[in-house]
C-alpha cells in the first residue's frame, strides 16, 4: 500500500467529518430533552464498553477499511474466514448428542443426521467427564445423566454403530485435557478397527485446561501444570497424526457460562492460545505445524450487538498474534475458525417457550458474527439436557436461520453500521489490553494457579446476579412482568434409569473377557511416562486398544500427579 | 450476641457447575449467616461436616442429575446419626416432576434456577426460627 493511501482519510472525507461533529453538537443541543441528554453516560453494553445514543461517522473516522475490516479471506479477516462464506459452505448445524448410554445415543445422533443435521456434538455424563467408571461409587447418581456413559472402547464403538466415521464430522466435547487425552483415542482406535484410516477422520475435541481448572472445577482436580501439559500432548499428538482433527478448542463458552464477560471470555481463549502455541513450539514444532488446527468456542449471549462485534474482533485479535508474534507463513494459521453455542445460562426455567425466541436471537447473531459451526440451546435448558422435541426445534430454527431469512446470502451484513464497527474496534482494544495484563502476571497457567481467574468469575457472578436481584438487569418473565401463571408448559424431562445397571454389565463383562495382563502393563508404562516428558497420548491409546478402562486411567492420573484444591473453599 | 445462623453448603457429588453453590453462599453470608461452602463433597462427608461444623442448615446444589439419589442419603445419613434437626435444602436444576418426591423423602425446602436470593434467605431464615 502506497504511503499516500495508507494516510488517506479513511471511510470518510475530513470535511465530512467535522460536518458531521458540527450537526452532532447542534442536534445534541436543540433536538435531544434535558432527560436524554443527562442519560447520556449512562448505557454500557454488558461488558462495560460505553454505549451513545447515537454512532455517525465520526465515531468510525479512524478506520481504515482496508487495513482493519478488509474483504471477506483477506487479513485481518473481520469480515469473515472465508472469501464466499456461507455461499461457499453454510456453518454446521451441530447440535448436541448424549444421554444415557452409548446405544441411547446411538439414536439420538442418527435422528439428528437424518433431520438433516451435518455434524454432532458428543456429551458425557459427569463421572465420564471426570474419569470415574460407572460402577465407581464416586459415579453414584450421575451414570447417564446430563450425558453419555462411556467406560470404554466399547462405548464409543456402540455410539457410533452403522455410523461412517469417514464421514461424519464429530465434536467430543471432552471438556477436560485428562479426558482428551483417552475418548478421542478411543474415537480413533474405533476408526482404526474398522478400516477407516484415522487420517480422514474430521472433528473437534474440547480440550481446555481452564475448563478443568476453573470452570468444572471442584475439589479433587489435577493441578494446572499437569492439565496444560496434557492439553499440549493432545494437540501435539493428533497435528502429527490426525491431520483434519480440530485437537483443541479454546474453550471461551463455558467460561463465560461459569461467569464472565464477553472481553473475558475472548481473552482468556486467546491467552491459552498464546500460551500453548509457546509450549508446542518449545517442544519443536513450528506454528504453522499446529496453529491451522486451533479453532475456538463462543457463547453468544443477550447483547445482540456486542456479541456479533466480539466475533468479528476476536479474528482481527487472533490474525495479529498469529501474524506478528508467531511470525505465521501459512495463510490458515491466521485463521481464527470458532463453533458457537447460544447462551445456556441465559435460558431460565420460567416460561420456557420463551427461550426459543432467546436462542433464534442468539443464533443469529452468531451468523452475523460469522461463525462456522452453531448449537442452538433448546427451550428446556434449565430442565434438562435437551428431549427430542426440544432438540428439533432448536434443529429447525437453524434451518430457517439458513434458508429463509436470506441473511448467509451477503458476507458479513451489518459490517458499516457505525454502532457495530465502534464496537469492533473497543472489543479489539480491550482484549488486547486484558491479554497483556495475564502476561503481566506471569501468563495464564501462573495467574491459574494464583486464584485469580477464579476470583474474577466469582466477582462477576455477584455483580451479575446482585443486578437481576436489583431489577438493573431484566429478564422476562423472570424479574420483569412476570405473569401469574408462569409454569404453564409442562416439560419432560429424559431420564435413563436403566444406564447405570446396562454400563454395570458391561463393565463386568469387560473386565472378563480382557488381557488383564496386557491391561496391568499398558497402566505400568502409562505410570512411568507420567513423570517423563513424553507425550501421554500414545500410551493412553494403547491402553484403551485393550481394554483398558477411562477411569483406571484417569487414577492413574489422580496417583501420580496429585490433586489441587479448589482456591474460594473457605 | 445473637447467634448466626450455621449453613453448610456443598456441591453434591461430582457435579461441576459451582456458579450458583458459590453465589448462594456469598449471598447468605452477606444477609449475617455463617457459611462453611465445602466444595464437592459426597453425602457422608457432608454430614460429618454438618456435625462438626453445628450447622442449622445444609445447602446442596446439583445440576448434574444426581437430586434423587444423592439428596435424600443426607437426609437419611442425618436421621441415623440422630440429627435430623438440621434441615436439609436442595438447589439447581431439579425436573418439577421430582420435587414432591424429594420433599417426601425429608427435603425441607427446594429452590430452582430463577428463585431471588432473598427467598432463599428468608427460607432458610424462617426455617430455623421453627426450632
Amino acid at each position: 500500500m502506497s504511503e499516500e493511501a495508507k494516510n488517506a482519510k479513511c471511510l470518510f472525507s475530513e470535511e465530512h467529518v467535522r460536518l458531521i461533529k458540527e450537526n452532532y453538537d447542534d442536534w445534541f443541543k436543540n433536538c435531544l430533552r434535558d432527560d436524554d441528554r443527562a442519560m447520556e453516560g449512562k448505557y454500557f453494553t454488558h461488558s462495560g464498553i460505553p454505549v451513545k445514543l447515537i454512532y455517525t461517522p465520526a465515531d468510525t473516522e479512524d478506520i481504515h477499511y482496508m487495513e482493519d475490516l478488509g474483504f471477506s479471506g483477506k487479513p485481518p479477516y473481520v469480515r469473515g474466514v472465508y472469501a464466499n462464506m456461507y455461499r461457499g459452505r453454510l456453518f454446521t448445524v451441530r447440535q448436541l448428542a448424549g444421554l444415557g448410554a452409548p446405544e441411547d445415543c446411538n439414536k439420538r445422533v442418527k435422528y439428528l443426521l437424518d433431520h438433516g443435521a451435518t455434524g454432532v456434538s458428543i456429551l458425557f455424563d459427569l463421572p465420564t467427564i471426570r474419569g470415574y467408571n460407572s460402577d465407581d461409587p464416586e459415579a453414584e447418581g450421575n451414570v447417564g445423566q446430563c450425558g453419555a456413559a462411556v467406560d470404554s472402547i466399547w462405548d464409543i464403538d456402540a455410539f457410533f454403530a452403522d455410523i461412517d466415521l469417514g464421514t461424519v464430522s464429530t465434536s467430543i466435547v471432552t471438556h477436560l485435557p485428562s479426558t482428551s487425552l483417552v475418548i478421542p483415542g478411543m474415537y480413533f482406535a474405533v476408526a482404526e478397527q474398522r478400516g477407516t484410516p484415522i487420517t480422514k477422520l474430521a472433528g473437534t475435541c474440547q480440550n481446555d485446561f481452564i475448563m478443568e481448572t476453573c470452570v468444572g472445577s471442584a475439589p479433587e482436580i489435577l493441578p494446572p501444570s499437569v492439565s496444560f501439559r496434557m492439553q499440549c500432548d493432545v494437540v501435539e499428538w493428533i497435528c502429527k497424526n490426525v491431520p483434519r482433527w480440530n485437537p483443541i478448542s479454546f474453550n471461551g463458552y463455558n467460561l463465560r457460562e461459569a461467569g464472565t464477560n464477553a472481553i473475558t471470555e475472548v481473552g482468556i481463549a486467546v491467552a491459552n492460545a498464546i500460551a500453548t502455541s509457546e509450549e508446542l513450539i518449545k517442544r519443536g514444532m513450528k506454528f504453522d505445524d499446529f496453529a491451522p488446527r486451533m479453532s475456538f468456542f463462543w457463547d453468544l449471549h443477550n447483547d445482540f450487538f456486542e456479541e456479533i462485534a466480539k466475533c468479528r474482533a476476536s479474528r482481527k485479535i487472533w490474525y495479529k498474534i498469529a501474524k506478528e508474534r508467531f511470525g505465521a507463513k501459512n495463510e490458515k494459521s491466521l485463521l481464527m475458525r470458532f463453533h458457537v453455542q447460544t447462551a445456556g445460562v441465559t435460558l431460565p426455567s420460567t416460561e420456557p417457550l420463551n427461550n426459543i425466541g432467546r436462542s433464534a436471537i442468539q443464533g443469529l447473531a452468531a451468523v452475523f458474527g460469522g461463525c462456522q459451526s452453531l448449537h442452538l440451546d433448546s427451550y428446556d435448558e434449565a430442565y434438562s439436557a435437551p428431549t427430542e422435541e426440544a432438540a428439533l426445534v432448536s434443529l429447525r430454527t437453524q434451518q430457517i436461520i439458513q434458508t429463509e431469512t436470506g441473511v448467509v446470502n451477503t458476507v458479513d451484513p451489518l459490517a458499516g453500521s457505525y454502532y457495530l464497527e465502534y464496537l469492533t474496534e473497543e472489543m479489539t482494544k480491550r482484549v488486547f489490553a486484558y491479554v497483556e495484563n495475564i502476561e503481566a502476571m506471569g501468563g495464564l497457567v501462573s495467574a491459574v494457579e494464583s486464584g485469580w481467574l477464579h476470583r474474577e468469575i466469582s466477582n462477576y457472578n455477584n455483580k451479575y446476579q446482585k443486578d437481576i436481584e436489583t431489577g438493573a438487569m431484566k429478564v422476562v418473565g423472570v424479574n420483569f412482568m412476570k405473569s401469574e401463571d408462569a409454569n404453564i408448559t409442562p416439560i419432560e424431562v429424559f431420564e435413563y434409569p436403566e444406564t447405570y445397571r446396562r454400563q454395570k454389565a458391561k463393565l463386568k463383562r469387560l473386565r472378563k473377557e480382557r488381557d488383564n495382563q496386557k491391561v496391568k502393563g499398558c497402566i505400568k508404562i502409562l505410570r512411568e511416562k507420567c513423570h517423563s516428558k513424553e507425550n501421554l497420548f500414545p500410551y493412553c491409546m494403547d491402553a484403551v486398544k485393550n481394554l483398558v478402562t477411562h477411569g483406571e486411567i484417569a487414577e492413574v492420573f489422580r496417583e501420580e500427579f496429585g490433586l489441587w484444591p479448589f482456591p474460594l473453599i473457605s | 450476641m445473637e447467634r448466626k445462623i450455621r449453613v453448610v453448603m456443598a456441591k453434591l457429588g461430582l457435579d461441576i457447575h459451582w456458579r450458583g453453590v458459590y453465589l448462594v453462599s456469598q449471598f447468605l453470608k452477606d444477609a449475617g449467616m455463617e457459611v462453611i461452602y465445602l466444595g464437592n463433597k459426597f453425602p457422608e462427608q457432608i454430614v460429618e461436616a454438618a456435625i462438626e461444623e453445628d450447622a442449622d442448615v445444609v445447602g446442596l446444589s446439583t445440576l448434574g442429575g444426581n437430586h434423587l439419589a444423592l439428596g435424600p442419603k443426607v437426609v437419611n445419613l442425618l436421621k441415623k446419626k440422630g440429627m435430623d434437626k438440621i434441615k436439609v435444602f436442595m438447589g439447581g436444576v431439579i425436573p418439577p416432576k421430582h420435587i414432591p418426591l424429594l420433599k417426601k423423602k425429608g427435603i425441607y425446602e427446594i429452590y430452582g434456577p430463577d428463585t431471588p436470593m432473598e427467598v432463599i434467605i428468608k427460607g432458610i431464615s424462617d426455617s430455623v426460627s421453627v426450632n
